[in-house]
């Protein structure tokens, strides 16, 4: 396998998603940045002007810039994981666009990366909005737009990869209602976006720690807010990454190749 | 035709056989069982069978889509399971189904095809443009693939195809539902790109079709080839006399000259009363 050549591969097939996404920009700029703008105006002035200030881990801090770390990890969730699903479905089942370009000197190898690596950098640049905005509210340090960059791009990647295996799981479009009820919004809901984790029984702690969610919302906070990190949230995410797209791969291999 | 040394032929199909596993359980398929042929080039080759002889199955080996489990598909002597990447680059690839990127407008997607081949972007525009004059679809050139009639993508798809001048096309069933003068078109443009010395891989259901394109055709059926020859040759080894009757609507006889649908017929065992084969 000659590694320029696959690199040249899965940029072309990024490009074209690029491509795409400039030709309807408007449409994707409403759909991928205002939802997080919509959480944060909710949760970070509504509710946070509410509960006023918390205090997790040991430190005291405005609820606001504590949701307002949440909404980034909400971001990578949401975007990373619709995109994945919902929209390689689309691309692979009724576009078939897998299937035309891997037919040209690139290999479906390569569509398949350029697809994750694509999905996963709307959903990282839409976080990095989210935390721009934080910036600007004077929530986080600018220096945090820098190191959230690999945990947003890291986090991006899993959930898409995510997104693509449930894409290769569904025999139709409405079976991808069940990892959105059954996975995504159960993290979205109880992995540390809207409340630290220490407010749950010990019990449900250690279930939420099991969902990559909580490791993200850890990192993260940690980056922008200063909380202590604790020391299972970097492996954890890591060992989830590699497979979710491990598992995305195969499974879209094995729908797409007799 | 001249004699060439196997390895100069543009597509050789060597053994080729394709077992995959049923989704609905019962074990093995065998879809495509130890076929063997070569396409020379300017030589357009027909590949003829009923629904689920192999055809596309084979075309799906062919373009190194699925991995073949025995055998091997050589393109301009590259194997292409192994070399993908060297092999695909002198392919041009129509699969039946439709496979247009309904993202980008009929212009763009050409170009945007011929970005994967590595052809710079003011040469593809170039290909682009030919192409869709070639295949009547000028004026269609801004419009989303939504817009097109059946024919029109089918024609569109076909282009797509021709966009990185490939020395080796290979079109599963390109005519399939379109209008009598459409389809001649299309002919027309095979014609074209097999004097440029194109090898041509037909897959079609329609005899007439093959017959009149194709120097050569090998009938498929249940995964294997019955028989390779020129469409005359078939007749004349297969059909022992030069007319055939056929009772087209009761009580009224036809006389015909047999044809390569005879001789399809009579071998994939679908012989639908004809009399007299």
């Amino acid at each position: 396998m000659n590694i320029p050549d696959s690199l040249w591969g899965v940029w072309c097939v990024w490009r074209r998603y690029y491509s795409a996404f400039m030709k309807s920009l408007v449409y994707y700029l409403l759909t991928t940045f205002l939802e997080p703008i919509f959480y944060l105006l909710s949760f970070g002035i509504g509710v946070g002007a509410l509960v006023g200030g918390i205090t997790t881990e040991g430190v005291h801090l405005t609820y606001r810039s504590f949701i307002f770390s949440g909404i980034i990890a909400q971001t990578v969730l949401f975007q990373g994981f619709y995109e994945g699903a919902f929209g390689a479905f689309v691309r692979m089942y009724y576009q078939k666009i897998f299937q035309s370009i891997a037919v040209t000197p690139i290999t479906l190898s390569e569509v398949l990366w350029g697809e994750l690596l694509w999905d996963s950098t709307k959903a990282c640049v839409a976080a990095e909005v989210v935390a721009l905005i934080g910036v600007c509210t004077g929530d986080f340090h600018i220096h945090c737009l820098l190191t959230l960059l690999p945990v947003c791009f890291a986090s991006s990647l899993l959930f898409s990869a995510m997104g693509l295996a449930a894409a290769g799981f569904a025999r139709s479009i409405d079976e991808l209602s069940y990892p959105q009820y059954l996975l995504i919004f159960p993290m979205f809901l109880f992995c540390g976006v809207f409340y630290p984790i220490e407010s749950l029984p010990h019990v449900l702690q250690i279930f939420a720690w099991v969902f990559p969610l909580t490791s993200v919302n850890a990192i993260m906070r940690s980056l922008s807010l200063d909380l202590p990190l604790q020391p299972q949230a970097v492996p954890l995410l890591l060992l989830w990454l590699v497979a979710t797209v491990f598992i995305a791969r195969r499974t879209m291999f094995k729908r797409l190749i007799k | 035709m001249r004699p060439m040394s196997t390895a100069s032929y543009p597509l050789q199909v060597q053994n080729l056989t394709k077992h995959y596993q049923s989704r609905h359980g019962g074990g093995d398929i065998t879809a495509v069982n130890g076929i063997s042929f070569h396409v020379a080039p300017g030589e357009c080759f027909g590949l003829l069978g009923p629904n689920g002889a192999g055809k596309s199955t084979t075309i799906q080996c062919i373009s190194g889509f699925y991995p073949a489990t025995s055998g091997q598909v050589l393109v301009e002597g590259h194997n292409v399971h192994v070399e993908p990447k060297l092999a695909r680059r002198v392919l041009g690839v129509c699969n039946q189904e439709e496979t247009l990127d309904s993202d980008f407008t009929v212009f763009d997607q050409l170009v945007l095809h011929s970005t994967y081949f590595r052809i710079p972007r003011a040469e593809g525009k170039r290909r682009a443009q030919e192409l869709l004059e070639r295949f009547g679809l000028n004026d269609k050139a801004k419009e989303n693939v939504e817009a097109l009639s059946g024919g029109m993508k089918r024609r569109l798809q076909v282009a797509r195809a021709l966009i990185s001048d490939p020395k080796v096309l290979v079109l599963d069933e390109p005519t399939t539902g379109l209008d009598p003068d459409v389809r001649r078109m299309l002919w027309e443009v095979l014609v074209e790109a097999r004097s440029k010395g194109t090898a041509i891989l037909l897959c079609t259901h329609y005899m007439d079709e093959a017959e009149r394109l194709c120097d050569r055709v090998a009938i498929l059926h249940q995964g294997k080839i019955l028989d390779i020859d020129s469409p005359e040759k078939l007749v004349a080894a297969h059909i022992n006399r030069d007319e055939v009757e056929e009772e087209v609507r009761p009580g009224v006889i036809w006389k015909r000259k047999a044809n390569l649908e005879d001789v399809y017929l009579k071998l994939t065992g679908s012989r639908l009363g004809v009399e007299g084969l």
